[in-house]
């Protein structure tokens, strides 16, 4: 992302990034905070992984070859 | 047969495996520095992705991680799925940097700082962090490796042949055909860690009854570190975020893993490599974290939390064999990462201090000796501390035994590295960012690192990464625009990175 120029898809990622990291925090220490159950944090860690990885192969899925 | 006897015979086929594999790849040798450190940069995908693996996860994993887990719960499975998402930001980097290092011929990661920024001293100051932070890396690998040699034979074997073993091995990984025996051996080490955790994993899950009662067990037996935080107070949010911060950034802060974003040949290869590692990062990191939970339950009241796994495998619901196989994939995984910090270490040696600040006039056969030179010596410093860190020194560490543990070490060596991101952002994000502000960044936030480290201070309750890092960043930023940028060479690399990132629909 060079400031300034039009990179959406660029933004929309890092955006998507920073929420994702925002849930790493809010949801097992103010949601599930009391909650001692393997259906609290441990289940929601794995599937908010789960999450990241399934978007980073939604991006990089689409990648091209090219000769540098 | 005694286990002493079979812990023995299980290392001389694993070292005979590893030097038949490392032989093998030095036939494929050839010459030069870009050959040496990088494999010429074609690596295909399958094997880039396990050595990254193997790099990324070390003996961290089924010690540190399990004894994190065993000791204070959940959050450390937060924690190092914290490092997992950042993986994300592969989308970001592992283009740029394969698409500079095939353009530029980087070698390096602070080659391509000391180019983008044009100044060898940029290079040069986060060579050096490397140097500092990565000897206490390199070096609890080896500790974790002892400790477990130690354990399986009950004893027997005293901790300091493990950190023997496993220095000797690293250095002849690397040393036999640089970074060609170091993937191909990372490769053979990676699948021995996933299969023979995953096999031991599934043998403590089914004589516990299986998933359901595994899971219900921890419930009844130990609900308090099922949350955060913990009652006791493991996993506050400054430690969740002190630990977790610098490790979220890993990927581009740690030049043994940021160098292997310049080898894979074709986009095709970079897309398996990235895929592959976080298929192998999540289930390698569900498997140590179970096994810590499950360590809890069969091994309750440990006074030292990474002997958890050591202390497992000495059970009698593990077979024999199959512990000495643990064993075995636990020190691959030690030691895939420890060679591979040994080969980044002489590159960034011979490139960026040596051939940067040194001798600029150096030829590249020279330069390759110089580099084959500091893999030994790197590996002799490494050995030292962990020496030191295991407590076998005369003049051995004051501290509690949670200051000793693996996990807390690996971390703050991170958090010193943790200090090159903003440089290596403003690199490939910002035109304005100059050398003297990476470099005030890196020295005043790694001197606050230091001084916090060493010392235990941890003012509001911040650990040492955050406090450098907050420090760091805005310094990066004020110095870069109070001073002049390097602004043809950012408009050049950055319009370069425009174009072609645009052509191969990357982001």
């Amino acid at each position: 992302m060079v400031w300034g120029a039009p990179m959406t898809k660029t933004v929309w990622a890092w955006v998507w990034f920073g929420f994702l990291l925002a849930l790493d925090i809010a949801i097992p220490w103010y949601v599930l905070t009391s909650v001692e159950r393997m259906s609290a944090a441990f289940l929601f860690w794995t599937i908010w992984v789960l999450a990241a990885i399934a978007s980073a192969f939604f991006i990089f899925i689409k990648w091209r070859a090219v000769r540098p | 047969m005694s286990a002493t006897f079979w812990v023995w015979f299980g290392i001389s086929v694993y070292i005979a495996a590893g030097l038949g594999i490392a032989f093998m790849a030095r036939r494929q040798l050839g010459a030069g520095v870009s050959e040496f450190f990088l494999a010429n940069r074609k690596l295909g995908g399958f094997i880039s992705a396990l050595t990254y693996s193997a790099t990324t996860y070390s003996a961290f994993m089924m010690i540190g991680l399990a004894g994190l887990t065993y000791l204070s719960g959940v959050g450390a499975l937060g924690f190092e799925l914290t490092y997992l998402c950042g993986m994300f930001m592969m989308v970001f980097f592992l283009p740029r940097f394969w698409l500079v290092g095939k353009k530029y011929g980087y070698v390096s990661p602070m080659e391509l700082l000391s180019d983008r920024y044009q100044n060898r001293g940029v290079g040069a100051t986060a060579a050096i962090l490397a140097l500092v932070f990565l000897v206490p890396y390199g070096a609890v690998q080896l500790v974790g490796v002892g400790y477990l040699v130690s354990g399986v034979s009950g004893g027997a074997i005293a901790v300091g042949w493990g950190i023997v073993i496993a220095a000797v091995c690293a250095i002849a990984w690397s040393s036999i055909a640089g970074l060609r025996s170091v993937a191909w051996t990372d490769a053979f080490q990676a699948l021995i860690m996933i299969t023979v955790s995953a096999a031991v994993l599934g043998v403590v899950i089914n004589a516990l009854g299986g998933f359901g009662a595994f899971f219900g067990k921890l419930e009844s037996a130990v609900p308090g570190l099922l949350t955060v935080p913990t009652a006791s107070g493991s996993w506050n949010l400054n430690m969740f975020i002190g630990l977790a911060l610098p490790w979220l950034f890993f990927l581009i802060s740690n030049p043994q893993v940021s160098q292997r974003l310049f080898i894979p040949k074709s986009v095709t290869a970079m897309k398996q490599m990235l895929g592959g590692f976080l298929i192998f990062g999540f289930l390698y990191t569900m498997i140590s974290v179970l096994w810590g939970f499950s360590a809890r339950l069969l091994v309750p009241g440990l006074e030292n939390a990474d002997l958890a796994t050591p202390t497992m495998l000495a059970l009698p619901i593990i077979p024999t064999g199959l512990a000495i196989v643990v064993m075995i994939g636990i020190t691959a995984a030690a030691i895939s990462t420890i060679d591979s910090i040994l080969l980044t270490l002489s590159s960034v040696w011979a490139r960026d201090i040596h051939k940067g600040l040194i001798n600029r006039q150096v030829s590249e056969k020279r330069e390759l000796r110089v580099g084959q030179w500091v893999i030994p010596i790197m590996a002799i410093i490494a050995f030292v501390f962990a020496w030191w860190a295991a407590g076998l020194a005369p003049f051995e560490q004051a501290g509690g035994v949670f200051d000793r543990m693996i996990a807390p070490l690996s971390s703050a060596a991170s958090a010193g590295l943790l200090m090159a991101v903003p440089t290596i952002f403003g690199a490939f994000f910002w035109k304005r960012g100059t050398a003297l502000g990476a470099m005030v960044s890196m020295i005043v936030g790694a001197i606050i690192v230091l001084v916090f480290q060493v010392t235990g201070e941890k003012p509001l309750g911040w650990w040492p990464g955050v406090w450098g890092f907050v420090v760091c960043v805005p310094l990066f930023v004020i110095v870069s625009l109070a001073t002049k940028p390097p602004r043809d060479k950012a408009e050049e690399f950055l319009g370069y990175l425009k174009g072609a990132l645009k052509k191969g629909r990357f982001i």
